[in-house]
């Protein structure tokens, strides 16, 4: 019945693949899956369609924080400068930079180590560095309110272990449309109002077989199966995810575009912590 | 005792006033009026004593809308019948004739007769019909007279004859004789209240006996039996009992009768109409339906539609919001008791049903040569399944919802002085939702595939009363039947519960006189359940709140007993020499619930109401009470070995009321309430490892208000009712807390109105409006993204259900029209949920980040079309 009737409502409120807004769509960390002491670096993908990112500030929190606690290193009577020792850099000022601590499983009984636990990584994204500068009590709490425009504030967990196949990042090579493959990056041409089938073209080796102790002890060897977001400026998609399985969605151009140039992106995640993108510049015609 | 008789002269019809000579003749009437409403006079005790019958001629002015405005005497039959029918006459109402021009004013004749009827009739016997009939004559003329449509014997009814002048009056099987009718062609005309008047011209030959079987046609199908159709002991203090005639013509119910609950006082509109039973601020959880007093899981099919039961077996609907006795028990809320027929009419009767969601049956019997062996048996199936994908068809779900129910009744109607019946019934549904190949349901691998869900409950029950001594009864209905639910997702999720219930009620009334009534019963509840749950994790470890650990299937099935011997005593005292000026019901439940290794409570609750006649047609009520309420099965259930440590949710409830009657037909009823709440069931807040219990009694609540209701019964053409609620439901769900927030269904404002009226020409035209403040909602601000997810987790940005929806309103509409045929009808109707409609905002639902919102309507304008065929045979 509620299916019947949301689909006799017309819902008028934007879809998740449409960037109008300053959005976080994706992180990652590098290795995927670090071990205690390792260095791990970021990469995120930020999108801002109207005004440049400044900033994308970084803290780092244990699991049991939860994703907010490094925000409170920002206030304080000395703003910015007070940061907790959670921060892990602004950029583009200091990429972030994640020492994970060699005491980081001490707490887990030895036989969960190979599973691990993750750390949690906050992002926040601002257009206008200032925000951050002036940093205080009044505006970490609008910031985590959301108060503050144009701003966006995600959290990522980085699992931490001992894994003996730790998981990588995927690598999306490209993007498959209507049937043509088209490398990352590299811009293509598609016509108004008309619809095209797209895939995720991923690197051989982007589907990783891994190694899972269960909870009787026994070694099951497993395979990822990893989901795709789509994003546009403008246009629509068929359906914002695509499943490993189930791998095409439908992009339809729009018919009195805005910018007769923008761009495509899609996300990958292996379900493990472990992150991949594309972008498909296009040309309206 | 009194037959009225009349008799209509309409080829005397004229229009006044009389026209001068010298203007031009009135046009012709194309329609002469006809009698829609007769009003009955009452008939003179001074000619009754006496065993006179006598016969006025009236001249009645008829005006352009059917009213009679002047009556005037034209032939006197004295001893107080001339005005008696003056009176009654006055109050007539015709449909209005009718000339090229439109409705025009016309003055009829008309006979009012007063004749004794059988029962009373001695000497009194016409004494024309007794001197024009000699009985040396043979009998040359006889039949039956049946109603029309049902064919049923119509008795007591006079037939003329013309130009004879001859008369003679049905017996009790409808059968007619005449003797020394003139040979050739004769009329009969029979003028008969409530019904058409009817002629018809039937030729005797010499030597033979003519049959004539006659059919008269009723004006008024279906209100003949509305009155005390359905007309249970009034013995609780809000007991609102609705006729099923009238249940069945209110709009957007589908002629369910169940679904009138929804528009009386005291409970809000569900969402949807989904018919949620939310009972003077309480869970829909907290209210308990029964059939025939034995307590079922759900009482409607899937989106609330339709009710379980067949509304052609249905004999009434007790809704009770409050204040109920002790024989009602594990329910907090109120109680919705729908009965089946006590009785199967003689004849066979069947009926088909169709309506834009199902098409069902029914055949009723009482067979034996006394007819003491009644039967009734039912059944429908939904077609929704095949309808609802036209409407779906763009957004990738395809859905298919069906249901069916069946009920089958044995009633011993013979003369042994005991009761008997036994009612098996039972329904499914089911619920079957899929997405095309190529569309991902979610992100999610485990919540990918086909979305199916099914609950389906069969029960048997009997129902025994047995006299034992001249003031004490033993009533015995026990029951036995299966529930099961089921739900999945794809092959990762699944939850499926099979529950076999034996509920027994035993009750042994003692009312040795009719001042005082004792009344102790057993209330026993008991069964077990094989539950089996498949998760695509295992809720103890920590995939469950790591969304990137890996998962592993997790799998549980086991079977749980329980039993609950629920025990009450219930006293009904009627201290004042008129038994029905005061009645007071004190009553104690005893409330047990064992199951085994997980659960064990009990509680006491006593109960006092009180019905005080303090004018002839006003009623002072009250009633004060605590009522017990058993965990949800969810609830009483820990992983860990250990008990759950549960006490019953408990509400005291009280209740003050008036009643007052307008005469007969019209009804006020005024009735405030208040529900303290405590040791409601919320979520642990401490909960933190699954060796902690997750559920404790922490919560409390309060509900109170106002409910008014103002009824006109079905009486003559017109029926409906205004009913209002205002109430205020909250809830804390720790004692502690500061501020109470909004209950989530809480309606400050419900009112509703319905009516019906019967049209000429077999049509009816009803109608519903309500208008409802909208449901408390929270507000949410931007979510913080979870970046492995894909998903932003939202924030409320103020207090829980701090605001509400705008209001809710809605007008829908009904017509019947009635074809009556020889030996069977036909009723097709047209019901047209939401013709007028607000926006209606049933929720609100945020866009993928909380930034945005928007409202899920309410259902949109639906025209139902549907027909019922009925015949007796």
């Amino acid at each position: 019945m509620l299916l019947f009737l949301l689909a006799c409502s017309r819902i008028e409120v934007s879809e998740s693949w449409q960037i109008d807004r300053l959005r976080i769509l994706a992180i990652a960390a590098e290795p995927a899956e670090p071990r205690p002491g390792d260095t791990v670096r970021f990469r995120s993908l930020v999108l801002s369609p109207n005004r440049p990112v400044e900033c994308v500030a970084w803290v780092g929190c244990s699991a049991e924080e939860g994703f907010g606690c490094g925000l409170e290193g920002l206030s304080g009577d000395s703003g910015a400068g007070a940061l907790a020792s959670s921060f892990l850099g602004i950029e583009p000022f200091s990429p972030p930079v994640w020492q994970v601590p060699l005491d980081f499983l001490d707490g887990l009984p030895e036989a969960d180590r190979e599973e691990g636990v993750p750390g949690i990584i906050t992002t926040i994204a601002i257009t206008d560095c200032s925000a951050l500068q002036d940093a205080s009590a009044e505006t970490a709490n609008e910031l985590l309110s959301g108060d503050i425009d144009s701003s966006e504030i995600g959290f990522k967990r980085v699992p931490v272990s001992l894994a003996t196949t730790p998981n990588h990042n995927p690598t999306v090579v490209g993007i498959t449309v209507d049937g043509i493959e088209v490398a990352s990056g590299v811009r293509v041409e598609l016509d108004r109002k008309q619809t095209y089938s797209m895939t995720v073209a991923l690197a051989d080796d982007a589907v990783e077989s891994y190694k899972y102790r269960n909870g009787d002890g026994e070694v099951e060897d497993r395979e990822e199966e990893p989901y795709f977001s789509w994003y546009s400026q403008e246009g629509s998609f068929s359906q914002t995810n695509s499943l490993w399985d189930v791998v095409t969605v439908e992009y339809t151009t729009p018919e009195l575009p805005v910018h007769l140039e923008q761009s495509l992106w899609v996300v990958a995640r292996d379900r493990r912590g472990g992150m991949g993108w594309a972008e498909l510049p296009i040309r309206i015609r | 005792m009194i037959l009225l008789l009349l008799s209509l002269q309409g080829a005397f019809a004229q229009q006044p006033p009389p026209p001068p000579p010298a203007e031009e003749e009135p046009p012709p009437l194309l329609k002469d009026p006809v009698l829609l409403e007769f009003v009955q006079a009452p008939y003179p005790p001074a000619a009754q004593a006496e065993g006179v019958q006598g016969l006025v001629l009236l001249a009645i002015e008829i005006d352009e809308t059917g009213a009679a405005r002047n009556v005037e005497v034209l032939r006197a039959a004295g001893y107080g019948f001339d005005e008696a029918a003056v009176e009654a006459a006055k109050l007539f109402r015709f449909s209005p004739a009718e000339d090229a021009s439109g409705p025009v004013p016309v003055i009829i004749e008309f006979e009012y007769g007063f004749i004794l009827d059988s029962s009373s009739r001695t000497d009194a016997v016409p004494q024309e019909v007794v001197e024009e009939a000699p009985v040396e004559l043979p009998v040359n003329l006889e039949g039956q007279l049946v109603e029309m449509g049902t064919r049923r014997p119509l008795a007591d009814i006079t037939l003329r004859l013309e130009p004879s002048g001859l008369e003679t009056i049905t017996d009790a099987e409808g059968r007619y004789q005449l003797r020394g009718v003139p040979i050739g062609e004769t009329k009969i005309k029979i003028v008969h209240p409530g019904f058409q008047p009817m002629e018809e011209t039937v030729t005797l030959t010499e030597g033979q006996v003519t049959q004539a079987k006659l059919w008269l046609r009723n004006l008024s199908y279906g209100s003949a039996g509305v009155v005390g159709a359905y007309q249970r002991e009034k013995v609780e203090v809000t007991q609102r009992s609705i006729s099923i005639e009238e249940i069945r013509r209110i709009p957007g119910t589908f002629g369910d009768p169940v679904r009138v609950v929804q528009s009386l006082p005291g409970a809000a509109r569900s969402p949807f109409g989904t018919g949620l039973l939310i009972i003077r601020g309480s869970n829909p959880q907290d209210s308990g339906v029964y059939v025939d007093g034995i307590r079922i899981p759900l009482i409607y099919h899937l989106g609330g539609f339709e009710s379980v039961i067949n509304p052609d077996l249905v004999a009434g609907v007790d809704y009770l919001p409050g204040g109920f006795g002790v024989q009602y028990g594990r329910s907090t809320g109120g109680v919705v008791d729908v009965t089946t027929k006590e009785k199967f009419p003689d004849r066979p009767h069947i009926s088909w049903s169709t309506d834009i969601l199902d098409s069902g049956g029914t055949f009723t019997a009482s067979l034996g040569k006394k007819k003491q062996h009644g039967i009734g048996v039912a059944a429908r199936r939904s077609y929704i399944d095949a309808l609802l994908p036209i409407f779906t068809a763009d957004t990738g779900f395809v859905a298919k919802p069906r249901w069916y129910d069946y009920q089958a009744k044995y009633i011993y109607q013979g003369d042994a002085p005991i009761k008997f019946s036994a009612l098996a019934f039972g329904f499914e549904d089911v619920l079957f939702a899929s997405t095309p190949p190529g569309f991902s349901q979610g992100t999610d691998q485990d919540g990918q595939g086909d979305l199916g869900t099914r609950y389906s409950t069969h029960r048997i029950l009997v129902n025994l009363e047995v006299p034992i001594t001249e003031s004490l009864h033993l009533r015995f209905t026990p029951s036995f039947g299966n529930d099961y639910g089921e739900f999945k997702l794809g092959n990762a999720w699944k939850a499926a519960n099979s529950q076999w219930v034996a509920e027994v009620r035993a009750e042994l009334p003692w009312e040795p006189s009719e001042h005082f009534r004792l009344v102790p019963g057993v209330d026993f509840l008991g069964g077990w359940s094989d539950f089996e749950i498949i998760l695509p994790f295992d809720p103890s470890s920590f995939a469950s709140t790591d969304p990137l650990a890996e998962r592993e299937p997790f799998s549980v099935a086991e079977t749980q007993t329980g039993w609950g011997p629920d025990a009450y005593v219930m006293a009904q005292i009627r201290p004042l020499k008129d038994p029905e000026a005061l009645l007071i019901s004190p009553g104690l439940r005893f409330n047990y619930l064992n199951i085994p290794g997980e659960l064990q409570q009990f509680s006491f609750d006593p109960r006092l109401s009180f019905r005080w006649a303090i004018r002839e047609q006003s009623r002072l009520k009250g009633s004060l009470g605590l009522y017990s309420q058993p965990p949800q099965p969810f609830q009483a259930f820990r992983p860990d070995d250990e008990m759950v440590e549960l006490k019953p949710e408990k509400s005291l409830s009280a209740t003050l009321g008036f009643e007052q009657d307008f005469g007969q037909v019209i009804h006020a009823d005024v009735e405030f309430f208040y529900k303290h709440m405590y040791d409601l069931i919320v979520g642990n807040p401490n909960f933190q490892s699954l060796d902690t219990q997750f559920f404790v009694n922490s919560g409390v609540g309060r509900a109170y208000g106002m409910e008014v209701l103002l009824r006109h019964d079905p009486v003559g053409p017109l029926f409906g009712w205004i009913s209002y609620t205002l109430s205020r439901s909250e809830r804390k769900d720790d004692p502690d807390d500061d501020r109470y927030y909004l209950f989530d269904y809480d309606q400050t404002h419900i009112l509703s109105a319905v009516a019906g009226y019967k049209l000429p020409f077999d049509f009816e035209i009803s109608a519903k409006a309500q208008y409802v403040t909208g449901n408390p909602t929270t507000t949410y601000g931007l979510g913080v993204y979870d970046v492995d997810l894909d998903t932003y987790n939202a924030f409320s940005t103020s207090e829980y259900n701090d605001r509400r929806l705008p209001a809710y309103g809605t007008v829908s509409l009904r017509l019947d029209k009635l074809f009556t045929f020889k030996t069977w009808q036909l009723d097709l109707y047209l019901d047209v949920l939401n013709v007028i409609r607000g926006k209606n905002p049933e929720f609100e639902i945020y866009n993928y980040d909380y930034t945005e919102s928007d409202y899920v309507r309410g259902l949109p304008t639906i025209p139902g079309p549907g027909f019922e065929i009925k015949a007796d045979f």
